[in-house]
């Protein structure tokens, strides 16, 4: 007996220890290491860095591990996603705005003091001028911020400031500003650009209007935040200085010069709170040939596309797109130039400064430079379009080329880890590539996107894994898994959604007029009540309470003949809007594997003519309600 | 008689006090368990707890419900439990006992209280029992799945349908049993202490 009990204690203390393994980070010495064991994470180990990509057209945010390279979910932002009901609930369809599409480009995580803090995820939707923002505790969708006013596809988009007190926001396809009928041909007359400031809620993350900025009507096309010793200012590059209307291709491809225009952020939102700035469509505008010392153009060779700022904030990259450099500016420099007085003219109000003034060094990258992203070791990567390469090159004399790699092909973006905050990982780096071509297996001419994961820890660049993903990530982001701490069910105790019920007592269907309410919840294996009567033309708002406080046990509710489907999880109460159109008996059920009898978890919504004499106040029948509530009373 | 009526010697005396306030102070609060039930399941690795106080029932107590509810088991609630309306009371009593015998320097009274206490112990035990038996055997006819009647471990591990179960005694019980331990232990002093001082010299 004694021996079994000692056996029993020395099985507790290891079943203990077991249970109490954290999942390995995977984060070892790379070197003598094979490029699979590189990127192996053992079955039930976690990979040590979430990926954020932006899902493009989809609309959506895809999240990956890394280094596995492994597809782990996608959040649903601007576009519907039913299996969770994602703009179908009442509150998520609200948010939506009435669109169904968004193009969403640059994922750009909240900082503090120039690094990553895991709080937030902002992501730009080009076309409708919105900011969306996912909470990573729960990452979900919490607030779209737009359209905003005047401003016309929000591509420079977001970009957060270095402890997030703004995203930013410019047009790429200016537009009459306030929009209005006009003579496309009258284009540099009537259009231009917006340089928008959106604040952050230091608490909530709640977005809401800083200044908004009249600019030149050129393609204002992407953006990054000042850090360190630029804290402060934010730097957007564009083409088509040329003001073309048409054949852009051609006509905007003309200038030796366009611009990075270089907004000094703590001034403008002054100038709107000193009432500088003019209302247009409930946003204030600031023109800067009225208000001086918010905007400067620093000129940059050949239609530019992407700007980054180094890690110690001293240098602003920008890649020449239709110039094999990259343009390397001082800021020390331009604040002298700017201080000093020294411009060249003005481009409808906004001083220009000197190239020269400003340049620190030219780097020859290779063709098609695009976008640049950074190390520990002082080292800058830049992706190629037309080599389909990464060029590692070093941040300071001498600025040479150091090594390059092929990708696979014609990349886009790039992804290092951390790789744009002030203090870089120096990991790995993704390749964001625009074609796949003959990469995986084919799917018909609807060809995936390639990625390929790149290890930044060796003297040379080595390819580790080539991963498809669906359409199409363009800028994503990298974080330290540890940094994020995901809660994974909602705490009933602080759920104050309207419509909440926390006991099977309060079940109940209440009617006035055609309006119809049910206040229900659902439990392993019940919908409580799972027996709705209404009548021909009644609206029908369902709330379920799903009342489990137990990982991963979510539960569905379908309605079958409808498109309304959502997903309840742990803990939330979620609204649908159903409407009863035909006499008759419609099933409801649990479209979301619950348990051992989710089978069961089903029930009938009776559906009588028009005028029948419903009651205005239905209860679930008393046994239902005491084997339910047995379960719930702790 | 003369040894039940009798003093205690200095350090028995100070072991009674000791085990007065190990009994004392600890019991109002649900601090110390008296007792856990872990359950491991292949969907439920990291395991679900069931943490017995002395005044209450606490871990994954809805969750349990919710799982245990498929086979017919009665739901789980502190409010079942009478025992945890006299248990603190119960246990505090014991702890004045030893600490007025320490005081007052009586044998006697340590002895009544600690013949009080072993019996007191003995019937939590067998009620434990009773109660792991019950929720084991009154299944509801109409559950779902039918499972043949079972007893949880009072102590010790054993498998039921696709659970693991691991029944152990918390640190209560631990200290509880050192407190009871110190009764014997100061006996067993004194007597040495007796033998020495009778052996002649």
């Amino acid at each position: 007996m004694k021996r079994g009990i000692i056996l029993i204690l020395v099985m507790a203390t290891a079943l203990g220890l077991y249970s109490q393994l954290p999942g390995c980070s995977g984060m070892g010495a790379a070197r003598g290491k094979s490029a699979a064991e590189r990127v192996y994470v053992k079955p039930g180990e976690h990979d040590a860095y979430y990926a954020f990509l932006s899902g493009g057209h989809s609309g959506q945010v895809y999240v990956y591990g890394m280094p596995s390279c492994r597809h782990i979910t996608t959040i649903p932002v601007f576009t519907p996603e039913p299996a969770v009901g994602y703009g179908i609930d009442e509150k998520s369809r609200e948010m939506l705005g009435g669109f169904s599409w968004g193009d969403a480009h640059h994922p750009g995580l909240s900082e503090t003091d120039g690094n990553y803090d895991g709080r937030w995820l902002f992501i730009n939707d080009m076309p409708n001028a919105r900011i969306a923002r996912i909470d990573l505790k729960d990452f979900k969708t919490h607030q779209i911020y737009g359209p905003i006013p005047n401003l016309s596809a929000a591509h420079a988009c977001p970009f957060p400031s270095p402890n997030t007190e703004y995203v930013f926001a410019a047009s790429r396809f200016s537009v009459p500003v306030p929009n209005r009928a006009a003579r496309v041909e009258d284009y540099a007359k009537e259009f231009r650009g917006i340089i928008a400031g959106i604040k952050v809620d230091p608490n909530s993350g709640e977005m809401s209007m800083g200044f908004e900025i009249l600019m030149p009507p050129f393609a204002w096309d992407l953006s990054d935040a000042g850090k360190g010793p630029s804290h402060g200012w934010s730097f957007f590059t564009c083409y088509n200085s040329e003001m073309a209307f048409d054949s852009l291709e051609v006509k905007a491809s003309q200038a030796e010069m366009d611009f990075i225009a270089a907004v000094d952020w703590r001034a403008a939102q002054k100038a709107v709170d000193e009432g500088k700035a003019k209302m247009i469509s409930g946003a204030p505008v600031l023109d800067p040939a009225t208000v001086k010392g918010i905007v400067y153009l620093i000129p940059v060779p050949k239609s530019p596309h992407g700007v980054d700022v180094n890690p110690t904030g001293e240098y602003i990259c920008a890649s020449g797109k239709l110039q094999a450099e990259v343009t390397v500016h001082s800021f020390a420099k331009m604040q002298e130039a700017i201080a000093a007085g020294k411009f060249d003219g003005e481009r409808m109000g906004v001083p220009v400064l000197k190239y020269e003034d400003c340049l620190e060094a030219k780097v020859p990258v290779g063709l098609g430079p695009l976008h640049t992203q950074f190390d520990d070791k002082g080292n800058a990567y830049t992706s190629l379009f037309l080599d389909s390469q990464i060029t590692k090159w070093k941040v300071g004399p001498p600025w040479e080329v150091i090594d390059k790699i092929d990708v696979y092909y014609s990349i886009g973006h790039l992804m290092a880890s951390e790789g744009d905050t002030r203090n870089p990982t120096g990991e790995y780096v993704v390749a964001l590539d625009k074609l796949s071509k003959d990469r995986y297996l084919s799917v018909g001419p609807t060809h995936p996107e390639a990625a390929q994961l790149i290890d930044l820890r060796g003297p040379k660049m080595e390819l580790l894994l080539d991963f498809p993903t669906y359409l199409e990530p363009h800028y994503a982001q990298m974080i330290r898994a540890e940094k994020l701490k995901p809660f994974t069910v909602y705490p009933l105790a602080e759920n104050k959604t309207p419509g909440m019920i926390a006991r099977a007592e309060d079940a109940r269907i209440e009617r006035k007029g055609t309006r119809v309410d049910v206040y229900g919840l659902v439990v392993r294996t019940h919908f409580v009540p799972d027996i709705v009567r209404v009548n021909v033309g009644d609206d029908v708002y369902f709330h379920w309470t799903n009342l489990e406080q137990d990982d991963d046990i979510a539960h569905g509710f379908g309605i079958c003949w409808s498109s309304k489907n959502m997903q309840i999880e742990p803990g939330e109460t979620k609204t649908i809007h159903w409407k009863a159109e035909r006499a008759g008996i419609n099933p409801f059920y649990c479209s979301n594997f619950c348990s051992a009898l989710h089978q069961e978890m089903q029930g009938f919504i009776e559906i009588r003519p028009q005028g029948s004499s419903t009651a205005s106040l239905q209860k679930p029948s008393p046994e239902k309600v005491a084997a339910v509530s047995a379960l719930l009373n702790e | 008689m003369s040894y039940l009526t009798g003093k205690f010697p200095a350090a028995e005396r100070r072991m009674i006090i000791l085990a007065a306030l190990v009994l004392l102070p600890v019991f109002f609060l649900p601090v110390l368990p008296i007792w856990t039930m872990k359950l491991w399941a292949p969907q439920y690795r990291e395991g679900l707890e069931i943490v017995i106080y002395s005044n209450t029932i606490r871990g994954d107590l809805q969750n349990i419900n919710i799982l245990n509810h498929y086979v017919g088991m009665k739901a789980i609630t502190p409010q079942d439990f009478d025992e945890f309306n006299y248990l603190p009371q119960a246990l505090t009593l014991f702890g004045v006992l030893a600490l007025l015998a320490a005081l007052v320097n009586r044998r006697w009274l340590a002895i009544v209280g600690w013949l009080l206490f072993t019996a007191f112990a003995a019937l939590m035990f067998s009620d434990y029992a009773r109660w792991l038996h019950d929720y084991g055997h009154d299944l509801d006819p109409r559950a779902a799945l039918k499972l043949p009647s079972f007893t949880p471990p009072l102590i010790g591990y054993s498998r039921m349908a696709n659970f693991k179960v691991l029944s152990l005694p918390g640190t209560g019980t631990l200290l509880l049993t050192v407190a009871w331990l110190l009764g014997p232990v100061a006996a067993w002093m004194e007597w040495r202490d007796r033998r020495r001082a009778a052996r002649p010299s």
